[in-house]
């Protein structure tokens, strides 16, 4: 009877334990058509709401946010946010440089899925489709943030 | 035998599964911005990359920086993603951080979004203001990304915020304008709306 409450016990815990970091989980494949965005604008609110952080109005800031290593996402029609860790070849996606050109791009992208704690996270492979900037609603918002706009042209 | 199922219990108690609720606001220094969704957050956690996170490729420095970097929090063993760091200049915490790889440290910071208001995601990102080595007493503040950004860009010395002289976003806007859309675009925009 103890020894099965120990064995028990031992199991329960097992199952309790997450996997570490080195051990890794398992992806999932996946496909994702979406915008690229700049996610500190958009979660949290802080050069404006959802719609006037994305598109050609906040395309300079979102250069900025990129190049500042701020974590670039996809996000998808349905509204998902998925946060981009790998991009083609590399995982230095926070290096200053390896997104500049997509940013605010329509993009199709095939890769590996991994969600935890509430985020999905995607290891892009391949760009499929690169329908380049099509959400234009700079007439509606201006420069977001206002001082994005240049002085001396 | 009577000892053994004892440990096991304990061990069960202490597992981050089992830890019940924690006010991780309750002793935050952290500075409110207002965000959406706002949550001072102060806890304890092992620093490492996303990518050594999620698929156990793990360089030694955790990406010394380039790759994007999480706090895994020692009470739950909850993941959160670093978003950014302390300084209001459009820069993350990446190098803040990969200066901790694989250490347990302290953070101070804000957790920010609303589902309600941007439904993308089911979890908080967090905005890290202060951080320190558990062994250590004194916080640093996370304020490392223009240290860096000099030293790697020294040609781009000059007056005003980095973002301005930073040599990839100015090649970007150079080629793509500012709206991304071309010059012309820019240039119509800026003459039907000049002040």
């Amino acid at each position: 009877m103890l020894k099965k409450l120990v064995i028990g016990a031992a199991l329960a815990f097992a199952a309790a334990v997450p996997a570490t970091a080195s051990q890794g989980t398992q992806g999932e494949h996946v496909q994702v058509t979406g915008e690229i965005i700049d996610t500190w604008c958009y979660f949290s609110g802080v050069m404006g709401g959802p719609d006037a952080v994305r598109g050609t109005a906040h395309h300079t800031c979102a250069l900025w946010c990129a190049a500042g290593g701020i974590p670039v996402g996809i996000l998808a029609d349905d509204g998902t946010v998925y946060m981009v860790l790998k991009w083609k070849d590399t995982t230095e996606v926070a290096d200053g440089t390896s997104l500049l050109s997509v940013q605010t791009h329509r993009v199709t992208a095939d890769g590996t899925l991994y969600k935890r704690d509430g985020i999905n996270y995607i290891m892009v492979d391949d760009v499929v489709n690169d329908e380049g900037i099509v959400l234009s609603n700079h007439e509606d918002f201006g420069f977001v943030p206002p001082f994005a706009q240049p002085k001396n042209k | 035998m009577k000892k053994l199922i004892m440990s096991a219990a304990a061990i069960l108690v202490a597992s981050p599964a089992f830890a019940g609720d924690v006010d991780y606001s309750a002793n935050s220094q952290a500075k409110s911005w207002n965000l959406f969704g706002e949550e001072k957050a102060r806890f304890t956690g092992k620093v490492t990359d996303a990518v050594c996170a999620l698929t156990g490729d793990c360089p030694d420095n955790c990406g010394g920086g380039d790759r994007q970097m999480v706090v895994i929090r020692e009470d739950d063993d909850r993941m959160f993603l670093a978003n950014k760091n302390g300084q209001p200049i459009f820069s993350g915490a990446t190098y803040d951080l990969a200066n901790y790889c694989n250490q347990m440290v302290e953070v101070d910071g804000l957790l920010v979004g609303d589902s309600d208001i941007t439904p993308g995601l089911e979890s908080k990102l967090l905005q890290i203001q202060l951080i320190r080595p558990i062994e250590d007493k004194e916080f640093a503040k996370t304020n490392k990304f223009t240290k860096v950004w000099s030293a790697k860009y020294p040609e781009a010395k000059g007056k005003g915020p980095w973002f301005r002289r930073d040599p990839a976003i100015k090649a970007q806007i150079e080629e793509t304008g500012y709206f991304g859309l071309g010059h012309e675009v820019d240039q119509k925009y800026l003459e039907e709306n000049a002040e």
